[in-house]
């Protein structure tokens, strides 16, 4: 028996712990709860080239037209629009009932500030490429004149846009998230105080602790279900799964790890989702020179790798073998089969191009533990056809100076689209212009050609075809070693509602998630 | 008194000027270019150069080394590459979180350590001493990033006794202080421990005991003061340690401090945010080393006369 007063204290005790846990459960009907693994740059759309950042400006901003579920572009700011039939003016109508966080109505004379500023010299923003076509745009960059004359609001609520020459993927990188309508009354701090008119405003935001957000009750468009959406920025994995598992996030990124835990867990297996992250894993060789100037050469590269194993044991399932750049959910055709595990075919090739006992090589990388297990069985497969690959471990900037200045044979890297659209799989990674100067040195005019033209082409199924052809040129020259196109999974808590994947990583808003108890 | 302070303070402006020359060339030196991490993946080349032109990255390093200089005389501690926001203002807007873990980390490790301490001294070689110094071997043994991961997963996540991770009210603090504070409590039981076993044996304790005075008195009043020396040397860097962030804590407790500023800086190539963590952390811990020392002869008048009559300690 404990004496009266211990008891007394063990009482009181119990008593604050309760009510600690208490609050906890009250705060958690009110909002949704979400991690991030690292903090966003800030608030100006400007800056935003990274892959966080960028999805939380569509939190904060509305563009003239933005991705929903799928691949198709939906109204925002612009509830309707016209292309001309030469594909370069673009009118766009603009609803009359947006209004910015201050109360202001969001007029064209915005959305023409909203873009001029990205060219403007002095905003330095690194995105200038997404409006650069614009007619005019060009001498804004240059500091020469500080108005788009491609860029005209023609009256409140109609404003015109004049591209150089058409170029259909234009209407997407408006829905980027450098594409946000900005309030130039609220510019001066952009970057701590979004100046925007999004589903949400920010209500605080503690660096490297969390970001929240409450309900924009005067926006124009749906409102969010939820009051508040509070982002939680915690750097652990093992951290992120602890307060998943005791409640206190409603939805967790599953690391890949962790993934058959989950999966196969008896609670929590039915809450468990596959996301397609758009994207993909390669090896890029650098093809202007021995050995990699060699298709065969290449082609071996790719034949030697048992893309399912590696996928099934080191990544825990995640992931679908590449067969070409363009992910398959943006492909209206079936994709090309992978490159199959035939060691004994790559020997062959490798023996035709005149390297019968293999040769040796450096393979550049920057990134974690679990990238480098993933390089080391590759490495040894290619080790089992006399391809000796030493393995240069660097970091990040070290790593793309590098890539930048043709520097590694080989490097291992990812790509993430930008906006739902295969030509974003081919231009910036197999366009001579881009891969001469930045990647890895790949330089073919059939398929240059065939870029330019689906980049002319609006929406059709000509424009579908020529990108599934593309693909498969690409994937035939093999300019890289496919790797595989990843998937992320996620668990969702069971009162959790309303949650829908979104295959564009800015289309997701959270407007329609909800907690039911 | 007052000159020993002020020598003290002289003495550490080598210091510091020792720590701006390193971390300046260290960042100097890093290959890569801090640039690339600021476009994303389709800049053009004019963009890079106005960004490189924009943050002086092309002048000589001389010519760089004394801007430096200069603005951190000016109290300017540069910009963020990543952010654009001050540097002075992200350390201070961290720095309240980094003190009020320290504070309670160090609350938790003077009064576990020191009953802890005190106690098994009082009763060397019995079960309860045992058992204590053999926690206290644990706790010095075990590492942060385990106890951390334990914490959360039994106190938060399976007891739910308090919030796993983050911040805000009292009840979130506690878990990463215990974290952070384990250690130097362990280190501290065993030091008290050692230097109260010692001072117990001596003359004076007998003869306090002789006089007749409560034994509570002969150990709070007369024992554990002359215990103190070691132990503030021990809580001293300690505590400038803590205050110049813990990263492995702040990381497994979400705790936005100076520890993952400084991480996350280093992650994205920051440069400045890097140089003024470093620097901050710096003089924060010659600070504590400097109050130490000072405490040194609040507790111990032998040390104070010591240095006014100028003789080696």
């Amino acid at each position: 028996m404990l004496p009266l007063r211990q008891k007394r204290i063990l009482a009181i005790f119990s008593v604050a712990l309760l009510f600690i846990s208490c609050r906890s459960d009250e705060r958690n009907s009110r909002e949704l709860t979400l991690a991030y693994p690292a903090d966003i740059r800030g608030f100006d759309p400007a800056t935003a080239t990274d892959f966080r950042s960028g999805r939380t400006m569509s939190f904060v901003y509305d563009n003239l037209v933005r991705f929903d579920v799928g691949t198709e572009l939906v109204p925002c700011l612009a509830k309707a629009w016209d292309v001309s039939e030469n594909g370069r003016e673009y009118t766009f109508h603009l609803r009359r009932e947006a209004r910015f966080f201050d109360g202001n109505p969001i007029t064209a004379q915005d959305v023409v500030y909203s873009l001029t500023r990205i060219l403007l010299p002095e905003t330095a923003s690194p995105q200038t490429w997404l409006f650069d076509r614009i007619t005019g745009a060009k001498d804004v960059i240059a500091g020469k004149t500080d108005t788009v004359s491609g860029l005209v609001a023609e009256n409140d609520s109609t404003l015109v846009i004049r591209l150089g020459a058409p170029f259909a993927p234009f209407i997407q990188y408006l829905a980027m998230p450098s594409g946000a309508i900005v309030n130039y009354r609220q510019i001066e701090n952009i970057n701590v105080r979004p100046a925007g008119s999004g589903p949400w405003k920010l209500e605080t935001w503690e660096r490297d602790g969390e970001i929240i957000f409450v309900r924009n009750d005067s926006y124009w468009g749906g409102k969010t279900k939820m009051p508040r959406l509070r982002i939680r920025i915690l750097s652990e994995p093992m951290t992120r799964s602890a307060e998943f598992e005791a409640g206190n996030l409603d939805l967790l990124d599953v690391p890949n790890v962790e993934v058959r835990a989950w999966k196969n867990h008896p609670r929590w297996g039915k809450y468990f989702y596959t996301e397609d992250d758009l994207s993909l894993y390669y090896v890029g060789m650098n093809c202007s020179r021995p050995p990699f100037n060699d298709i065969r050469v290449r082609k071996a590269m790719n034949l030697a790798v048992d893309r399912e194993k590696i996928i099934e044991v080191l990544r825990f399932g995640a992931g679908i073998p590449a067969s070409g750049p363009v992910p398959p959910s943006l492909l209206k055709t079936p994709p090309p089969d992978p490159y199959p595990y035939d060691p004994e075919e790559a020997l062959r090739l490798l023996d035709e191009a005149g390297f019968p006992r293999g040769f040796e090589t450096k393979l550049w990388v920057a990134g974690d533990a679990e990238m480098y297990h993933v390089l080391e069985a590759i490495q040894s497969y290619w080790q089992a056809v006399g391809i000796q690959v030493e393995l240069l471990r660097s970091d990040w900037n070290v790593f793309r100076t590098a890539v930048k200045a043709g520097k590694p044979d080989l490097y291992y890297l990812s790509w993430f689209a930008d906006y739902p659209d295969g030509e974003n799989f081919l231009y910036p990674l197999f366009h001579s212009r881009e891969s001469m100067v930045k990647r890895n040195r790949f330089s073919n005019a059939g398929i240059d050609s065939l870029i330019e033209r689906i980049q002319a082409l609006p929406a059709s199924r000509e424009r579908d075809s020529l990108i599934a052809r593309t693909n498969r040129r690409v994937f035939e020259e093999a300019p890289w070693v496919f790797l595989w196109y990843p998937e992320s999974n996620v668990v969702i808590q069971p009162w959790l509602k309303g949650f829908e994947s979104k295959l564009i990583f800015n289309a997701q808003r959270y407007d329609d998630w909800y907690k039911e108890f | 008194m007052i000159k020993y302070i002020f020598n003290r303070i002289l003495q550490t402006i080598p210091v510091l000027l020792g720590v701006i020359v390193i971390t300046f060339i260290l960042m100097y030196i890093v290959p890569g270019d801090p640039v690339q991490s600021m476009v994303g993946e389709r800049y053009d080349e004019a963009t890079v150069e106005r960004l490189r032109a924009e943050l002086h990255l092309d002048d000589p390093m001389a010519v760089q080394f004394f801007r430096y200089v200069w603005n951190i005389l000016h109290g300017d501690f540069g910009t963020s590459f990543y952010s654009g926001e001050s540097v002075s203002a992200q350390i201070m807007d961290k720095f309240p979180n980094t003190m009020i873990l320290a504070l309670t980390a160090m609350v938790v490790a003077i009064f576990v350590g020191l009953s802890i301490g005190i106690i098994s001294a009082l009763k060397p070689r019995s079960w309860l001493d045992k058992g204590t110094m053999f926690f206290a071997l644990v706790g010095i043994s075990a590492p942060v990033f385990w106890v951390g991961l334990m914490l959360v997963l039994f106190v938060g996540v399976y007891l739910r006794w308090l919030p796993p991770t983050g911040y805000g009210g009292i009840e979130y603090v506690i878990l990463p202080a215990i974290t952070l504070g384990l250690r130097s409590a362990a280190y501290l039981a065993r030091l008290t421990r050692a230097s109260m076993l010692e001072i117990l044996d001596q003359q004076y304790i007998r003869t306090a005991r002789m006089k007749g005075l409560p034994e509570w008195k002969v150990i709070l009043k007369h024992a554990f003061p002359n215990t103190l020396v070691p132990v503030i040397t021990v809580i001293g860097t300690d505590f400038g340690s803590y205050l110049s962030g813990a990263v492995l804590t702040e990381s497994i407790f979400g705790w936005p401090g100076l520890g993952r500023l400084a991480l996350d800086a280093i992650l994205k190539r920051d440069f400045p945010v890097i140089q003024g963590a470093v620097l901050f952390m710096a003089i924060m811990f010659i600070l504590a080393n400097l109050v130490v020392d000072i405490l040194y002869g609040v507790v111990d008048p032998r040390i104070r006369t010591e240095r006014k009559t100028g003789q080696p300690r």
